[in-house]
């Protein structure tokens, strides 16, 4: 039921993500971090976000594209739940419909 | 108890004014002590203040539960990943960029770039949790994540601007943390469970949750069209990667560029 090298992985992201977890209180508690280093880091979890789903941007399927853009536009103004709804719908629909 | 308090506290600024002196020079034994009389009601405050995020988040949980299952993780795999790391922006990038075998090194490191912002969040918290034994901020810091970090925070926000002593709330917090934590791990997993019922999620275009997921996490982080340019960069260096060199090194080339964007940006200004 567990592959070795998923247990791994697993593991050494829980590992990662704790550290980050006590890191900002062990480490940066007394110190005040420079404006660059707030910038970066205040940007990171957007830059990997989006690095995640580019593929998506430039799709070969104009479904896709389409869908995608009727996703950001109901990201921009809705909740988790309604957005994930709309998008999942939208590419179901227009996949179909266009292929 | 120390609800009751405050209502007083509000109520007869006179008194009330001395009760929060006195508060204030108690020492930090006696006011746990004192919380700990209350320690149910503060816990079940957490918990409350929680719930609507919680049901927020339930979709969210069984669409990573149901794409993990796709991606050909077992339930207890799953469970385990969702159990011991519980960042879920982190494990929607796992997932997706999920292969088998795995590639290790790629997915813990988009897992730390993902998480490096509770870097900040602890940094901002750890003011508050100065007069806390490290045996108890460690196990409690396992349990932050971006919602009962926010909770906490603004919770001992609002106590120390009403003078109570000690403004952060432990067990406010844990109430909040671990109703995430719970419904975090029940729901991913149940996803899972109910993933065979959806069959291939490209064809009813399941896979743009993905997408949909992460454009609402970052309007979430929005703060500005200056501070997203570097996002805007992170984009356009991935897609051109994604498009023109083959694996997956697309995800490491946006970041990094993105990260490098941000650096230079904030010379600027």
């Amino acid at each position: 039921m567990i592959d070795a090298m998923t247990f791994l992985t697993i593991v050494l992201m829980a590992g990662v993500t704790y550290l980050t977890r006590i890191g900002g209180y062990v480490v940066l508690r007394n110190r005040t971090l420079s404006a660059r280093a707030t910038a970066v880091m205040g940007a990171a979890p957007g830059c990997v976000l989006i690095s995640v789903i580019a593929p998506a941007f430039v799709s070969k399927s104009p479904a896709d594209i389409l869908a995608l853009a009727v996703t950001l536009v109901a990201a921009t103004r809705l909740s988790m739940l309604p957005t994930v709804l709309i998008g999942v719908s939208a590419a179901g629909l227009l996949r179909h419909l266009i292929g | 108890m120390f609800a009751a308090d405050i209502t007083r506290v509000q109520k007869q600024p006179g008194s009330g004014g001395r009760e929060a002196r006195q508060g204030r020079r108690m020492s930090i034994s006696q006011a746990v002590e004192a919380a700990g009389n209350g320690s149910g009601s503060e816990f079940r405050r957490g918990v409350a203040s929680c719930a609507p995020v919680l049901f927020g988040t339930i979709p969210y949980a069984l669409v990573l539960g149901a794409q993990a299952t796709q991606k050909g993780l077992s339930t207890v795999e799953l469970s385990a990943m969702t159990g011991l790391n519980f960042a879920g922006g982190s494990e929607f990038a796992a997932i997706q960029l999920w292969t088998s075998p795995p590639h290790v090194v790629l997915i813990v490191a988009i897992t730390f770039l993902v998480n490096s912002r509770h870097l900040l969040m602890g940094a901002a918290l750890a003011p508050f949790l100065r007069h806390l034994p490290r045996r108890k901020v460690f196990p409690a810091l396992f349990f932050m994540c971006d919602e009962s970090w926010a909770l906490g925070l603004a919770d001992a926000k609002q106590r120390a601007a009403a003078g109570i002593t000690p403004a952060f709330s432990p067990r406010y917090y844990m109430g909040a943390a671990l109703a995430m934590y719970l419904a975090w791990v029940s729901f991913t997993t149940l996803g899972a469970l109910l993933s065979p019922m959806l069959g291939d999620v490209g064809t009813y275009g399941f896979d743009m949750a993905f997408p949909a997921v992460f454009l609402v996490l970052m309007r979430g982080m929005w703060t500005g069209m200056a501070a997203a340019r570097p996002w805007l960069v992170s984009l356009i260096v991935a897609a051109l990667v994604y498009l023109f060199v083959p694996g997956a090194w697309y995800v490491a080339a946006g970041a990094v560029s993105g990260l490098v964007a941000a650096w230079l940006m904030a010379g600027d200004a």
